[in-house]
């Protein structure tokens, strides 16, 4: 109810800014916007059947690569860890260069917008089943042994239903996810969808059929984001205890061996993209291998455009990431301390959260502009929800009694925020700091093909469009090494503060 | 020699072939040792509570007779067989100190679980939670019931497998006094017939419910005293006010205070 209020008072207030600036063209109300979704009615109906169809096939696929990824790693722990490095490197493929590769592998249809969506979903919903599968307290497992029982039962018996809510807080993320890869598929030359609806209107500067996109593509992601949590309390009629953290059972590894797994993991990386070109008789002319790509690279003006160009994305990317982190894990920390505004506006981000910030991204550039602003701006946004909400969850996981020993010492809530709710907090705020990596190159390398034209993303898209696929190819590899290697990063930072302040969650 | 005593023979040998032996096990966790190198047997049939100071190793011992554990030197019989291969034919089971309920499960769910992972008919379920107090809750989850109700509900689970060998960590540390005095008294009708280990804190439950209690040293645990309970009568409330009894929960008592 109260939330309902909130929602009716903004948009009050919206409209009531949009009549006083009517003259703006950047600038529109929710009548108009209500007016042009009336007006073209069938034809925003057909794309957006058309993109839902897309997205919920790529969902699909997505989530039964992670279902037998994650069974694969449950039953054979030897793969676990390269799995899991190969599945976080297709993640970190850069969606607006695979988006025209794909195009170009699939020719017309629905190939790329399904794909797209299909890998969007795939990491996040397998990274969730990890931890859920893995995460099950040492008696289950001990259940099994007792009884004489192997590794398939239990995965069967304990293990697939214990990740079952896991499971479900991993499509709630996906879903909006799949949506997201749909409309960039859509974006590299598909026939219809609201992906292609929206790149017309940018380009047309039509701002209430702008507005009018973003805010039809969010409801569907948000009306997915429910219905799959919806499901899920239906489903499970218990409530879980969720961590945030897959526990980690690998036995520290010397340097050497470190090195050396990675060295192994890069060369079979290499080896998967050179055979399955071949398998297939990619044509060389835009399916580059591993050889081409290096030496292209050895030229030294082609390198130093590539490194220009990624220089100033991360310098973008880094800006706004870190923004976002800061704004997201602050304001939920403030929330705790003024509980009074969380009634408010914890509705409200859980919405937004499921929407795919990148539609909302147009909006944003027609706002700030084209320079860093907007484009920082951009990426603070997309990482700022799932921060907050992952945020949130992590402070009200602080153990009751301990906020009660608190209160009875008489402690403020400054006090206790410091003492006992930051750190109960991290191991959430760390789970989606390393998510939001590629989130933010993603972030990133889309406003800078749609809007600003400066950076990687549209050196990108230019080679895309010129036909340049060496250029682009070492796009591809560079982002993505750039992706992984913040990933790791932020990896790394986190087992050295969760050993201090979670040691449950390291283990 | 007569049919009778070649019987009574038969089963003592029969008897003593499936004892738990441990022979010489001691058990290290990187450098704190646990359990130091020490020789027991628990007989078929018999009730053998370990009693000791809180983190003295007793349910490292416990956990290595169940196979979750592999001694660092030595070995574990069980009748002709390593725990690892009863486990496999179903002939172990285990209650642990917290009730370690699939919370996704019912009652009947999660006890009809021991018998199938043991692969043994779950013909008695339904008569177990009756017997447990659980009758009426057969229904609901986990997560509904009290502390002490998910341990009856665990207890009932490990005993619908029939097992031969019935290991037990503390499985009344969650429930309340009244439960537990009726649960002392009900459930040791129930594993008459099973080789049982109790893994317990309390000296008065230990005496009540064996037929032997073996008192551990603090870390690492070694034998202090091993006292055979002898009492006749009921094992009831009644039986807890005697003389006797009380005398052997002193000699505990002694005992641990010596272990320690």
């Amino acid at each position: 109810m109260r939330s309902a209020l909130w929602v009716v008072g903004i948009l009050i207030l919206w409209e009531a800014l949009a009549q006083l600036k009517a003259e703006s063209v950047l600038f529109t109300g929710p009548s108009a916007i209500a007016g042009y979704l009336y007006d073209h009615a069938s034809l925003l109906t057909r794309a957006a059947v058309a993109t839902t169809q897309n997205a919920a096939w790529g969902f699909f696929w997505g989530i039964l690569s992670a279902v037998l990824l994650a069974s694969f790693a449950m039953l054979l722990p030897q793969l676990e860890r390269a799995l899991s490095s190969i599945s976080l490197l297709v993640f970190c493929l850069p969606l607006v260069a695979t988006g025209p590769i794909l195009r170009v592998l699939y020719g017309p249809g629905a190939g790329p917008q399904i794909t797209l969506a299909a890998m969007a979903v795939s990491y996040t919903t397998y990274l969730a089943l990890l931890v859920g599968l893995r995460a099950i307290p040492q008696a289950w497992s001990d259940l099994i042994t007792i009884y004489g029982r192997g590794a398939w039962i239990m995965l069967l018996r304990i293990r697939a239903p214990a990740s079952l809510p896991y499971l479900f807080v991993g499509l709630q993320i996906a879903a909006p996810a799949a949506f997201l890869g749909a409309m960039i598929g859509e974006f590299t030359g598909a026939e219809r969808g609201l992906g292609v609806l929206t790149l017309r209107a940018m380009r047309g500067l039509d701002v209430d059929a702008t507005y009018a996109l973003a805010m039809l593509a969010a409801t569907i992601a948000m009306l997915a984001y429910g219905l799959v949590g919806w499901i899920a309390r239906r489903t499970l009629g218990y409530a879980p205890v969720i961590l945030l953290t897959p526990p980690n059972d690998h036995k520290p590894r010397s340097l050497g061996r470190q090195l050396l797994g990675l060295a192994a993991l890069t060369l079979s990386v290499l080896l998967i993209w050179q055979v399955s070109m071949d398998a297939f008789g990619l044509n060389r002319f835009f399916a580059k291998r591993p050889v081409d790509v290096l030496n292209y690279l050895i030229q030294p003006e082609a390198r130093s455009t590539l490194f220009a160009a990624l220089l100033e994305t991360l310098s973008m990317t880094v800006r706004g990431y870190l923004a976002g982190l800061l704004l997201g894990a602050g304001l939920a920390a403030l929330l705790m301390l003024v509980p009074a505004w969380s009634r408010g506006i914890i509705p409200v981000a859980v919405a937004l959260r499921a929407v795919p910030i990148i539609t909302t991204a147009p909006l944003i550039v027609l706002a700030l502009g084209r320079g860093a602003t907007g484009t920082i701006t951009i990426i603070a946004v997309m990482i700022f929800f799932p921060t907050l909400i992952a945020c949130l969850q992590g402070l009200r996981q602080t153990p009751g009694q301990i906020v009660d020993v608190f209160n009875s010492y008489g402690a403020g809530r400054l006090r206790l925020l410091m003492t006992a709710q930051i750190p109960s907090m991290l191991p959430a705020f760390f789970a989606s700091a390393r998510m939001a990596v590629p989130a933010a190159l993603l972030a990133v390398t889309t406003t800078e093909w749609l809007a600003t034209g400066k950076g990687i993303g549209v050196l990108m898209a230019l080679t895309a469009s010129t036909s340049n696929y060496n250029m682009l190819w070492s796009c591809v590899v560079l982002l993505s090494v750039a992706a992984v290697a913040g990933y790791a990063f932020i990896a790394v930072i986190e087992r050295v503060v969760l050993r201090v302040y979670a040691a449950e969650q390291v283990r | 020699m007569t049919a009778e005593n070649r019987a009574a023979e038969n089963e003592a040998a029969k008897s003593k072939a499936d004892d738990i032996r441990c022979l010489n096990i001691a058990k290290r966790f990187g450098e704190l040792e646990t359990v130091a190198s020490m020789s027991l047997s628990f007989a078929a049939r018999q009730t053998t509570a370990l009693v000791g100071p809180s983190g003295c190793g007793k349910s490292t011992l416990l956990r290595m007779v169940a196979g979750l554990e592999q001694p660092s030197e030595g070995s574990i019989t069980i009748g002709e067989e390593t725990p690892a291969e009863l486990a496999k034919r179903g002939g172990l089971a285990m209650a642990f100190q917290d009730a370690s309920l699939l919370p996704w499960r019912s009652v009947r769910d999660n006890v009809a679980l021991g018998a199938s992972l043991a692969r043994k008919p779950a013909g008695r379920v339904d008569d177990l939670i009756e017997l447990v107090g659980l009758d009426g809750f057969a229904n609901v989850r986990p997560g509904a019931l009290s502390g002490g109700m998910r341990q009856r509900a665990a207890i009932a689970r490990a005993l619908v497998s029939a097992p031969d060998v019935l290991l037990l960590d503390e499985p009344f540390a969650a429930v309340d006094a009244i439960t537990r005095a009726h649960l002392n008294t009900q459930l040791p009708k129930l594993w008459n017939e099973t080789t049982t280990i109790l893994v317990t804190h309390a000296v008065i439950e230990a005496v009540l419910l064996s037929d032997r209690v073996i008192v551990l040293s603090d870390r690492p645990a070694r034998i202090v005293a091993d006292i055979p309970i002898t009492l006749d009568g009921p094992r009831d409330e009644a039986m807890q006010r005697t003389d006797a009894f009380k005398s052997l929960c002193d000699s505990v008592l002694t005992a641990l205070e010596e272990g320690s």
